[in-house]
């Protein structure tokens, strides 16, 4: 054969064409469940108004597509979703990809950065709790790991803008930039940066706590391994063996439950995006949901699935550079 | 033949006068931005899509009405329509509008505004647009300046149908590019994304999910205002995050009962900030608890008068609604200019309620108990729950047994409106000032249709009611309609379709430097040109 694909690539490629149908099924999945929840947008619309005659509910019912049979509504849907068409939002009234799409980079802003530095800071403070095991410092680390984990989320929130934003003015309370700032590019980014402080340091809080452990008990294992013992009879310092023989090897599982916690970040980034007014696409879930916006809520889950989706596949690729074992498989 | 009741001319003739000092007075401050927050972001920015508080809130201050109120009663004064006309038998009405009014985008506002708004958009598609237009039968534009609406009947509320809530006057230039015939393509154009109105503030931009920024309109009507540079809706959907944001001094408002109950009293200690019921009274909140008339024992109004009589209407003001509210004695609130100040307040008597219950056949069995109802609870916070513990307490001590069911809004809107599932259920709901509007539709026969939201869900059924309500609606004098009003709340007291329970003012906290939000009973929808903020 003249031409063959890496393997690397066809290792992608397989991971690509498995999206469609996982989108699909999500997509089915979020509409018969959402279906089955009683009242619809149009009662919620006419009660916002204050209340509305049979007539006007049901006009209404109508011009939302809402008095359709559901199997009818569903094809329809389900065809919609094929030519990435997601809607209109019954509640807004703009397109659902504009609505959701306009949320995505706030989220992902967020996700990303609170994981990251969930995942360097537990990888690290796992690494030297690791090195120290039984001292003082790892049984402090442990304690200190397991009150951020046992800490409620939006607790944690309103004490950080208590103590930063309150007393001590450090950093703005909420909202992703200052409301008519006039900025360069740069004071932009600056700008959203330090907005960006507290959700996403909240966030991480809870996830630092378990990548530390993980990252512990996995060092721990791996420098249990003959070849650590092999590198320590070949002279080499404790330093270089726990950064770079260990923590390679040890990184594998961190990365693969970093992977698996997107969805759970996009779930938990609800309520931080609640106290902190951050505009993404969590906040949106627990309107549209109230506001029987189906139409919404399904296009937010069908983006959000993507992007979980997206992201695992990222960690896969970075599972695949860490252990080439993966893709041969 | 016209008689001319209303000297808005010489009142107008008065302001051009003295424009130029009033807005000196008017305005001790200039400049500077008012940022506040409520519970969520608004769904749109025209009251054309939805009248919720989100939406109204900042329609208002771009949209403005065909005239404007002043008063808790919604007095009409000049405002876009400088003065105005009623025929005797108070079916023409002719309004002159004011000279070299523009719209946000420069376009001159006149009559032809007036008519095509109203026709094509307010009429067939604003939820209010029948109750006040519905009778009409025409509108004509003899002038761009004058405008006359006459009336199959009179209609003796019909000034306050032009509430910017209620009938923004809307563009013709913009409405004409649009398919007016296609109700969603209308409520979901530009003219709820990006409003081009003719209020003193126009619409600067919208951050979906962050901000809303509205800056002054130079060009407005009233030369010197507004008095504000800018207005910002901030979203904090967090009701302690919002109230740090206050106390922090980064928002200056939280209207209309946006503040967590719990924060209310502190607040009201801080001079920095100022706590105020007032400003709402055009809504006229009350609660009370819908009551399904179909099925015994419901049905027998002695059963609803027992239930009445077993609940301490102090005791859930104080422990429930944090020492906020008045006790209610009817369906209208007593800042209500239609209430009836005879009516007594509302008893609480639990032996008398279970004499009643005994009286009406509902014996207690060897364990006190008399039957099982169902109970709903608007799903609208934490206070509701409470409130519908208190009833299942309360009416277990006279022997009734009041299961409680919870579900989302959707699901209890179900219920309630459609299903009648329920014996029971709190609901919240506003008088508007008028009881044709906000109070008749409750009680009608005519409004017991499946489906209908916030309309005769209970079936109280009363020919006798629903001719007083025909009766008030055409009555051509404020007297005539009192007197009949009078008559529907002694009687729709003593049926108790519904138990009333509480009036409940909206709350509002503000910063202490922030003046000139009280205009009138609407006063957090009005457009807040003479709001100004000290240094």
């Amino acid at each position: 054969m003249a031409f063959s694909i890496p393997p690397f690539l066809q290792f992608m490629f397989r991971r690509v064409l498995q999206i469609i149908p996982v989108v699909i099924a999500i997509a089915a999945l979020n509409f018969l469940l959402l279906s089955l929840a009683p009242g619809d947008a149009a009662d919620v619309i006419s009660a916002n108004n204050g209340g509305a005659s049979a007539e006007e509910v049901q006009a209404l019912r109508e011009s939302l597509g809402l008095d359709r049979p559901m199997i009818v509504q569903f094809f329809s849907y389900m065809g919609g979703v094929l030519t990435l068409d997601l809607g209109q939002s019954y509640v807004r009234g703009m397109p659902v990809l504009d609505l959701v799409m306009s949320r995505v980079p706030a989220t992902l802003l967020l996700m990303v950065t609170s994981l990251a530095l969930a995942v360097l800071a537990g990888i690290l403070l796992g690494i030297l709790s690791s090195t120290r095991y039984g001292s003082l410092l790892d049984r402090v680390m442990s304690i200190i790991s397991l009150l951020l984990y046992s800490t409620p989320h939006f607790w944690l929130a309103l004490m950080m803008i208590v103590f930063f934003s309150v007393h001590l003015g450090l950093l703005p309370s909420g909202n992703i930039a200052t409301i008519g700032g006039d900025f360069s590019f740069l004071g932009r980014v600056w700008d959203v940066f330090v907005h960006l402080i507290l959700p996403a340091v909240t966030m991480a809080m809870f996830y630092i706590a378990v990548y530390m452990r993980l990252m512990r008990s996995s060092m721990l294992e791996v420098l249990d391994l003959d070849y650590i013992t092999a590198a320590r009879a070949r002279g080499a310092s404790e330093k270089k063996i726990a950064y770079s023989h260990a923590a390679r090897n040890a990184l594998l599982p961190v990365v693969t439950l970093a992977g698996v916690q997107i969805g759970h970040a996009l779930g938990g980034s609800v309520l931080i995006e609640t106290v902190f007014g951050w505009p993404g696409l969590g906040r949106l879930v627990y309107e549209s949901l109230l506001e029987r916006d189906t139409n919404t809520l399904m296009g937010i889950l069908v983006v959000s699935s993507v992007l979980v989706i997206v992201v695992s596949l990222c960690i896969d690729l970075v599972c695949g550079l860490l252990d080439p074992r993966i893709v041969h498989k | 033949m016209k008689s001319a009741r209303y000297l808005g001319a010489a009142a107008t003739l008065a302001l051009i006068a003295t424009t130029a000092a009033q807005a000196q007075d008017a305005c001790p401050t200039k400049g500077g931005t008012l940022t506040f927050s409520y519970t969520a972001e608004p769904v749109a920015l025209s009251t054309l899509r939805t009248t919720a508080v989100t939406v109204s809130l900042m329609a208002g201050k771009i949209y403005e009405g065909l005239v404007s109120y002043e008063g808790p009663e919604m007095t009409p004064v000049p405002g876009l329509a400088e003065s105005w006309d009623i025929s005797e038998d108070g079916t023409v009405y002719t309004f002159h509008l004011r000279d070299g009014v523009k719209w946000h985008d420069g376009e001159p506002f006149t009559s032809a505004d007036v008519k095509f708004g109203i026709e094509n958009a307010i009429r067939p598609y604003h939820s209010r647009g029948k109750i006040f237009f519905g009778n009409v039968t025409s509108i004509e534009t003899p002038d761009p300046l004058t405008v006359i609406f006459t009336l199959a009947s009179p209609v003796e509320y019909f000034m306050q149908g032009f509430q910017m809530t209620s009938a923004p006057m809307l563009p013709k230039h913009i409405l004409e590019t649009l398919d007016v015939s296609d109700r969603q393509a209308l409520i979901n154009s530009s003219l709820t994304s990006e409003p081009i109105g003719t209020g003193p503030f126009k619409f600067k931009e919208w951050v979906h999910g962050d901000h809303i920024t509205l800056t002054r309109n130079p060009d407005y009507w009233q030369a010197g205002l507004p008095c504000l540079d800018n207005i910002v809706m901030r979203s904090i959907p967090d009701g302690v995050a919002r109230g740090i944001a206050l106390e922090n001094g980064e928002i200056d408002l939280l209207p209309m009962n946006s503040v967590l109950d719990s924060d209310i009293a502190r607040f009201e200690d801080m001079d920095s900030l100022e706590v105020s019921m007032r400003g709402d009274e055009g809504l006229g909140g009350i609660i009370w608890l819908d009551v399904n008339n179909r099925e015994e024992p419901l049905s027998d109004p002695m059963v609803r008068k027992a239930i009445s009589l077993s609940l301490d209407r102090e005791t859930i003001r104080d422990v429930i609604w944090y020492g906020y509210g008045v006790p209610a004695r009817g369906p209208l609130v007593s800042t209500n200019p239609f209430f009836n100040e005879k009516l007594p307040e509302l008893e609480f008597d639990l032996e008398k309620a279970a004499a009643l219950l005994d009286e009406a056949g509902y014996p207690a069995d060897a364990n006190g108990h008399r039957f099982t109802i169902t109970q709903r609870a608007l799903p609208n916070g934490e206070k509701f729950i409470r409130l519908a513990e208190y009833v299942r307490q309360q009416l277990g001590k006279v022997g009734i047994e009041a299961k409680i069911e919870t579900s989302d809004y959707a699901g209890w809107l179900k219920s309630v409106f459609t299903d009648y599932n329920y014996g029971i259920t709190s609901t919240s709901t506003d008088n508007r000032n008028d009881p044709t509007i906000g109070t008749g539709r409750r009680f009608h026969t005519k409004n017991i249709k499946v489906g209908a939201t916030f309309e005769n869900a209970g079936a109280y059924s009363n020919p006798e009611v629903d001719r007083l309500f025909d009766e008030g609606a055409v009555a051509p004098t404020r007297e005539a309609r009192k007197a009949i009003f009078d008559e529907v709340q002694e009687i729709l007291v003593d049926d108790m379709p519904v138990v009333y329970l509480l009036e409940i003012p909206r709350v509002s906290v503000w910063n202490a430097k922030v003046h000139g939000l009280i205009t009138n009973g609407i006063s957090f929808y009005d457009n807040w040109a003479k709001v100004y903020k000290e240094e």
